[in-house]
């Protein structure tokens, strides 16, 4: 893998550049959040951690349409841009990988492989909050699934190329960038012994999938069913999340049917329910039962690793704490700090009209 | 095929959503030019009332006796009845407090006496639903263009809509916002029909709960992170009762009940 150097001052210019392959997308402030937002590159934040909703919004949009149809004729509809995506941490990469194993193996999704097409990835490294646990899910650093990716040295980036792609992109920038010293070596490697020493979270996620599959009938599942909202903030927020449905949709203006795909959960109801009505799991607590077996088992059989990327959005999403470290901690039996865990704990009796 | 033929009705509320569908100027002679409108009131006097109906869109409560029998007939006439707007779908903000026996004490209040009224004896404010087979609804208050005119979209194509079985929260994080619940503030979303695109929520308002509450919600789990960030329960179960409808007011009853007892008041 090739490796430059790109002086902190030349950082504007750089993103500038790199604009003319496509619309420029990257970190911005969004109360006291993240949004990846099509702004200028002084408004990008480079220390930013985690956005509220990953960048599988860019390759399976929230909402999009997928088809059109009208008057016995249909056509796909795509909707797709040239854009430049920057800011993805090493977590939020590797979820892009798992989110290409996913939408190009069994079922290469057209609409996902355009848009993957049309990006340029620019990565940027990260140093981990309180929330982070990329150091448990062997994802703290990527190798594959960037063009581009910069490391945060203080004076300067180190830009990694990660494709012939994002080598081809350089060339728009070539008079920014530099050849590395010995010197930006020893700082690199310095880097990554302190980024090392910085996570907090500590627990033995490795033997998730065993622990997982021995607990199947754990009461922990019960207890995290009764605070859960089924409100699918976590599988929106996690960055291998999936799932989809689609509806159709007709505007009387162009007497135009739309057929629309959006984010779905299986956290939902309807989610489980077939035809007749029967739902296979009608409790929350089976159905978030199947969203952690998925993830962290179920996901390992099927491709080889868990999809949870230690990213932390579902620490810092559920309302009522239902996330991969406490639900981790509760099968460990360590008692975890989390809301769903006080309430299985209060003597609060309420019957349910 | 010819037109479909639909009529538009209200019963017992504010009329808002009649005139929401009034409202969709721009789109109005596209309605028109899809549906053969026999029966809109607000709109047109003219109206034939004997045709049979392919669709009937009823807005309101049922809560007199004229709105009962109103109802019947409609129902009877119409292939697909449709509830619009809270009132109708889940009884309005006049049922919130329904079932707790104190009906007739209100309504002599507010009247002063049970015979005040003569037009049409009353009945406790409930939704369609109540009464009649109701085949599709489109909460809110007052229903929105947008979803209605995706609803007409459907039922002009003879597909008969179902409201999404997701909270407000799911849009709500389709359009990246915090979580308001996670800054403390008291936000429905998780309790509350999807549909209105978390119209509140993006502008930092938490929900109010007006597309009415969503099938199996988890109010008890809502109720106590509430009250564990501060909020009184007696404040959390107002909130929870002004677009709660006939059902919740009923699990209300024994949430409020349960909670009084563990703090020993």
């Amino acid at each position: 893998m090739r490796v430059f150097k790109l002086k902190r001052e030349n950082f504007i210019p750089f993103m500038k550049g790199l604009s003319k392959f496509g619309e420029l997308w990257g970190p911005v402030r969004k109360g006291d959040r993240y949004v990846y937002a099509n702004e200028p590159p002084e408004k990008f934040v480079l220390n930013a951690i985690r956005t509220i909703v990953p960048a599988k919004k860019f390759f399976l949009p929230q909402k999009s349409t997928i088809l059109k149809f009208k008057n016995n004729e249909w056509r796909e509809h795509y909707d797709v841009k040239k854009r430049v995506i920057f800011g993805l941490h090493p977590c939020d990469i590797h979820a892009l990988n798992i989110y290409h194993k996913f939408y190009t193996r069994l079922y290469p999704d057209p609409y996902y492989l355009k848009n993957r097409e049309n990006t340029l990835i620019v990565g940027l490294s990260c140093l981990p909050d309180e929330n982070c646990f990329c150091h448990l899910t062997d994802t703290e650093t990527v190798n594959e699934g960037f063009d581009l990716f910069l490391t945060d040295l203080g004076d300067k980036f180190l830009v990694w190329v990660g494709s012939p792609k994002g080598d081809e992109s350089l060339k728009l920038v070539k008079d920014l960038i530099e050849d590395t010293t010995q010197k930006d070596i020893d700082e690199y490697v310095e880097w990554r012994k302190k980024r090392r020493s910085m996570f907090k979270v500590s627990l033995d996620l490795e033997g998730m999938p065993e622990i997982l599959t021995f607990n199947y009938d754990s009461p922990i599942w019960e207890q995290m069913g009764t605070a859960c909202l089924s409100c699918g903030t976590c599988t929106m927020v996690c960055p291998s999340c999936t799932c989809f449905d689609v509806d159709d949709e007709f505007d009387i203006r162009t007497d135009e049917m739309n057929r629309q795909r959006y984010w779905y959960s299986c956290v939902f109801r309807e989610y489980s329910m077939v035809a007749g009505g029967h739902n296979f799991r009608e409790a929350r607590s089976e159905r978030l039962k199947l969203w952690y077996t998925h993830k962290l088992v179920g996901f390992m059989s099927e491709y080889g690793s868990p999809a949870c990327v230690g990213c932390g959005r579902c620490v810092v999403s559920c309302p009522v704490d239902i996330n991969v470290i406490t639900v981790a901690k509760a099968l460990l039996k360590e008692k975890p700090d989390a809301f769903w865990a006080r309430m299985a704990s209060s003597n609060v009796e309420v019957q349910h009209a | 095929m010819g037109k479909p033929k639909i009529g538009i009705y209200g019963l017992t509320g504010c009329a808002g959503d009649q005139l929401n569908i009034i409202n969709c100027e721009d789109e109005l002679l596209k309605l028109f030019d899809i549906f053969e409108i026999k029966s809109f009131v607000m709109a047109s006097s003219a109206k034939d009332e004997e045709i049979e109906l392919d669709v009937a869109f009823v807005e309101g409560s049922v809560s007199t006796e004229k709105d009962l029998e109103h109802l019947q007939e409609i129902r009877k006439k119409s292939k697909i009845l449709v509830a619009i707007g809270h009132c109708a779908v889940y009884g309005g903000v006049q049922s919130m407090f329904m079932g707790n026996e104190e009906w007739m004490e209100r309504y002599k209040r507010v009247y002063g006496k049970e015979s005040a009224v003569t037009l049409t004896p009353p009945l406790e404010p409930k939704p369609l639903a109540a009464y009649v087979k109701v085949d599709a609804v489109l909460p809110g208050c007052p229903i929105e263009k947008e979803p209605f005119l995706k609803l007409a979209g459907k039922l002009a194509h003879g597909v008969v809509p179902r409201v999404p079985d997701y909270p407000v929260c799911a849009e709500c994080k389709w359009k990246e916002n915090e979580c308001l619940l996670l800054k403390g503030e008291i936000c429905l979303g998780p309790l509350t029909n999807s549909g209105c695109g978390a119209i509140c929520p993006s502008m930092n308002i938490g929900c109010i709960g007006c597309w009415g509450p969503i099938a199996k919600e988890n109010m008890k789990s809502e109720a106590m992170l509430l009250m564990e960030k501060g909020f009184d329960m007696d404040e959390v179960a107002k909130r929870f009762a002004i677009f709660g409808g006939v059902e919740r007011a009923e699990a209300l009853k024994s949430l409020v009940s349960s909670s009084t007892k563990e703090s020993g008041k």
